[in-house]
């Protein structure tokens, strides 16, 4: 009987799950398209793998326009429409990120010095796990799971492990003797991977607080 | 008929300005649409006015004797009472307004139920007060609940929309039942209509104050209550709706309006913030202290008026 009433609100709360797939997959082939990247440069697989990343980026903004347009058709109450919207707009920002890095080292042609190469992926796998936690975080706030606090601290350890890697990335570029123009190309690129972590930080912050606004 | 137009125009007025304190913050804040708030206030209103409506009406009509001119001066000088502190921008009550204007014909004809009139002076008091205690103690409780239940992020919007609804809707029934009174009593005293008719023509009038004119006042004044958060708005409505109905079984119309100020404050209290400004405060005791003065006076005036004679000189 409920549901006949307020299937605007399960039509959002399937939109919202699809979004959070559909991220997944943006993930997944981010990570692939780096890993092949770091093995063997730009290649024909690099590119497919690239093509799909966008692909599924442009699904997860008509996925966030869908829920920000059933949203204003009445669909929650205006405290949780706003909420929602923030933090969709906030997440939002990390497919942007793995989009820009695929593009930098596409459209600038980078290659990654062998000395790099551990750091780098070491950075790119803590920022996927951060992405994965934030993503569970989500699915906690939606149905109302303990252990969002928990998530949250192991989001924050990350992102301040992110921060120390960065840190020696760009330490030991500098220390290096590539070429100067190389060496800033590739840290604008390392500070744009950072971002991933520090953007996963800030939408779990934001769900924590979500959490405790509904707290009476 | 048109003996009665003055308490058609005072109930019309009535709906026009108190249902957004039953359904304001819902449609202010787009969770129910307009028309579908203003048809279920309509029809609870109509519904409380005949249902429990009668003891509002028998207070009144026992304030003081009415002769049907006199029932017609008092209806329209509680109606131009509230239209006056209206666009003074005051708060008004109705009721007070209604009160006041039977106290002036009252005091005319030298027929005044005192102990009545304490009754109904001791109710306003309570009216806030009421608010405020039934918003705090309501407020506690079904915090309880809410933070127990394991409901996830969309049932606990479904569950505070629903309860959002059926507390306007409980609102709007105590709306009716309580200020019908205030709309058709004096006509009962006069003798014009029965108590049941009056109920009736009361309540509808109401409901064409509702479906013509509320739109305005639901999506503006409602807003005062919405930048209270959600479950803080349930209380307010929920607690302004007990309190008023509580009121129509001592048989006293009161303010919806000065309810739900006292629910507001009461919900200040709990969560320890200010919801209501000084500045709103004052204008609310002004408006308190001011309307059945104002309505008493027009009522007098009006009454004057009406009774004066051409005298030929000879």
């Amino acid at each position: 009987m409920l549901e006949f009433f307020f299937k605007k609100e399960r039509q959002l709360e399937s939109l919202i799950y699809s979004y959070l797939e559909n991220m997944g997959k943006i993930q997944k082939h981010f990570a692939k398209a780096m890993n092949i990247c770091l093995k063997e440069g730009v290649s024909d697989d690099f590119c497919f793998l690239m093509d799909q990343t966008h692909k599924f980026e442009s699904r997860a903004d008509d996925l966030r326009d869908e829920t920000n347009e059933l949203m204003y058709s009445r669909a929650l109450i205006p405290e949780s429409r706003e909420d929602i919207m923030a933090l969709l707009e906030r997440v939002d920002g990390i497919p942007r990120s793995f989009e820009q890095i695929l593009n930098m080292i596409r459209t600038q042609k980078l290659s990654f010095p062998g000395f790099l190469i551990l750091d780098i992926q070491e950075l790119i796998r803590v920022s996927m796990e951060s992405c994965d936690l934030m993503a569970k975080q989500i699915d906690v706030l939606i149905k109302k799971k303990e252990g969002i606090r928990a998530l949250m601290s192991t989001i924050d350890q990350n992102e301040s492990h992110c921060d120390h890697i960065e840190r020696r990335i760009i330490t030991k570029l500098f220390d290096s003797d590539l070429e100067p123009f190389l060496k800033l190309q590739l840290k604008e690129m390392v500070v744009v991977m950072g971002e991933i972590s520090d953007q996963a930080d800030r939408v779990s912050k934001r769900i924590n607080i979500m959490t405790m606004k509904r707290r009476i | 008929m048109l003996s009665l137009l003055g308490g058609i125009f005072l109930g019309w007025s009535l709906g026009a300005n108190d249902a957004s304190n039953a359904f304001g913050s819902a449609v202010s804040s787009r969770m129910v649409k307009f028309w579908t708030a203003a048809i279920l206030a309509s029809l609870f209103v109509v519904l409380g006015a005949i249902l429990e409506g009668q003891a509002g009406i028998e207070t009144l009509q026992g304030l003081t004797g009415l002769t049907l001119k006199m029932a017609v001066v008092s209806s329209v000088a509680a109606a131009v009472t509230v239209s006056i502190m209206t666009l003074l921008g005051l708060p008004v009550s109705t009721s007070q307004a209604a009160v006041g204007a039977i106290l002036g014909i009252g005091f005319l004809n030298k027929q005044l139920n005192v102990a009545g009139l304490g009754k109904v002076v001791a109710c306003w008091l309570g009216t806030p007060l009421g608010g405020l205690l039934v918003a705090i103690v309501l407020y506690r409780l079904l915090a309880v609940f809410y933070n127990r239940s394991r409901m996830d992020i969309f049932e606990s919007d479904i569950l505070l929309r629903l309860a959002l609804i059926v507390a306007g809707c409980y609102a709007a029934y105590a709306l009716g039942a309580n200020n019908v009174a205030n709309v058709t009593a004096v006509f009962v005293g006069a003798g014009q209509l029965t108590v049941f008719s009056a109920s009736l023509v009361g309540g509808l009038s109401i409901a064409l104050g509702i479906l013509t004119f509320s739109r305005g006042v639901m999506e503006t004044v409602g807003k005062k209550l919405v930048r209270l958060d959600p479950f803080s708005a349930l209380v307010v409505v929920l607690a302004e709706g007990l309190t008023v109905h509580f009121y129509t079984f001592v048989g006293v119309p009161v303010s919806t309006s000065q309810a739900v100020i006292g629910a507001v404050l009461g919900v200040g209290v709990v969560k320890g913030i200010n919801t209501v400004s000084r500045r709103t405060l004052s204008s609310i005791l002004i408006g308190w202290l001011l309307t059945p003065a104002i309505a008493c006076f027009i009522a007098v005036a009006l009454y004057f008026a009406v009774n004066l004679r051409f005298m030929p000189e000879y």
